[in-house]
């Protein structure tokens, strides 16, 4: 079943830095919601936050009721997490760290060979599988970072710019992937890339200097124009347009 | 729970001993320990040479005898340890400089501490491990006080007893290293402040002058010289273990209010 979430007045301060400021918003299951962007909007304090990597300087974040502030271990049960530019073992081979991130998550014997097993089917690592990670392109590095998330069969999936770094063709199959979790999965995307997230996501929110700018469905978007339309309006205007007559 | 710890400190055996800085450390400390456990024997040797020559028969010793002080506890058990003591320092630090430090400077401390992994089992699963290897070092240079004591009929008791306080040194040294690595991203800034500790808190003589003498023989008292001296003698204390169960105890619960304060950041 997937996940319900729902943050609620969530602000973080870095010193007197502002990363996020009282933002408020509701994923619905089986979502994939995406969220958007300028560097320094708060797009990845708030994923830290879900994650339970860090800790709300107020406010709070809800999955399925579950109190990421006060029983964070209940909610990273339920999560599966692929972190920008992957963070991973590069001296594990592939095989050795999905064991291991697999234990970490509580399997062990058949299920968690069956485990890997489906998630190495599922990202496509069959002919990596017992090559060490530094070695792998960066497009196989982030399908391995999506296979550690699904491990536990997880509700709900939070992946940080997955195409980061990637080739066309590898965006066009990690898209792909992501996509096919709809419905079976809540997902957070987080991403730089405005047509992919009016590609594959239901819905899209846009941060502003850890604010909440906007926020559309697809459809919404569809009948009013781009997202890069919508950004453009409730963000500001591209580098090069500054100062034109 | 325990699966998971087991888990990790697999995954810390594997990284550890995929790494040189495991086997450069291991030669050199068992490299230096031999060497130098061998000098304090050549000594023993020839001051049993000269004890027992003729000619010293005329200037004041019996031919044939030896002082009781000049024996194998005392020429070669007790130096060798105090060395062993001091090779533990200078390798250690460079051990333990990565065990946090690349994890948080690579980013995979986000991957651990979002998967459901306790902070407290990660910093039990590291420190676990930095002992295991601390243990292991041991046990690759008992092979020569365990000859001589074999040979020479010391006493069992007195190679255990060398082999507990090694332990105990070696772990405390290792945790003040861990508790380093853990409050930064640098190996560098962790292995110099592993150094310093550790050497400030060895013998704090150097002190002496400057301070009272009742403050001078406080600092003795917490100084790890004090409480390492009895167990090459073949004397296990349970204040000095205690002394040095504390400071593990400490180095441990540091790394995990490292990792729970890195939340809050």
């Amino acid at each position: 079943m997937s996940a319900r979430i729902e943050a609620q007045s969530v602000s973080k301060r870095f010193g007197p830095v502002v990363a996020l400021d009282a933002l408020s918003l509701e994923i619905a299951p089986g979502e994939i919601f995406g969220l958007i962007g300028p560097n320094g909007a708060g797009k990845t304090t708030f994923i830290r936050i879900l994650t339970g990597y860090r800790l709300a300087s107020q406010g709070d974040v809800r999955v399925d009721g579950i109190s990421v502030t006060t029983d964070r271990f209940r909610v990273q049960a339920k999560l599966g997490y692929a972190c920008e530019q992957p963070k991973l073992y590069g001296d594990h081979t592939v095989d050795a760290f999905l064991r291991f991130m697999g234990q970490v998550r509580g399997l062990s014997g058949a299920r968690l060979r069956a485990a890997i097993g489906l998630s190495v089917e599922r990202m496509g690592l069959e002919p990596v599988r017992r090559r060490r990670i530094s070695v792998l392109s960066k497009g196989f590095r982030q399908r391995v970072a999506l296979a550690q998330a699904l491990l536990h069969d997880p509700s709900l999936l939070v992946v940080d710019e997955p195409t980061v770094g990637l080739d066309p063709a590898q965006q066009i199959e990690l898209r792909r992937i992501i996509a096919g979790f709809r419905g079976t999965h809540t997902v957070v995307l987080c991403t730089h890339q405005l047509h992919e997230a009016q590609m594959i996501c239901d819905r899209v929110a846009l941060l502003d200097r850890g604010r909440l700018a906007a926020i559309a469905t697809a459809e919404q978007l569809r009948a009013d124009g781009s997202l890069e339309a919508l950004f453009l309006a409730r963000v500001g205007q591209p580098i090069h347009s500054e100062g034109a007559a | 729970m325990i699966g998971r710890v087991v888990a990790l400190a697999r995954k810390e055996l594997r990284q550890l001993f995929a790494s040189p800085i495991a086997y450069v450390v291991g030669t050199a400390y068992v490299a230096l320990t031999g060497i130098y456990f061998f000098q304090h024997l050549v000594s023993y040797n020839q001051l049993l040479f000269v004890y027992q020559s003729e000619g010293l028969t005329g200037g004041g010793f019996d031919q044939g005898t030896v002082p009781s002080q000049i024996n194998v506890l005392n020429e070669v058990f007790v130096p060798s340890a105090d060395d062993f003591g001091l090779f533990l320092l200078v390798v250690l630090p460079l051990v333990t400089m990565r065990v946090f430090a690349e994890e948080r400077a690579n980013g995979t401390d986000e991957l651990l501490l979002t998967s459901g992994l306790r902070p407290w089992e990660v910093a039990f699963a590291k420190h676990g491990v930095t002992y295991l290897f601390v243990l292991l070092l041991l046990a690759a240079s008992a092979i020569y006080p365990a000859v001589v004591v074999a040979r020479a009929g010391l006493g069992f008791e007195h190679l255990f007893a060398l082999y507990v306080g090694q332990l105990c040194y070696g772990c405390a040294i290792a945790s003040i290293g861990l508790a380093c690595s853990s409050f930064t991203s640098s190996q560098i800034v962790a292995a110099v402040i592993g150094y310093a500790i550790p050497f400030v808190m060895l013998d704090f003589a150097w002190l002496s002058n400057a301070v009272s003498e009742e403050v001078a023989g406080r600092l003795k008292e917490i100084a790890l010289l004090s409480h390492y001296g009895t167990f090459p003698r073949g004397v296990i204390e349970l204040s000095h273990v205690t002394y040095f169960a504390s400071i593990v105890f400490l180095g441990w619960l540091a790394s995990l209010t490292s990792l729970e304060l890195g939340r809050a950041r």
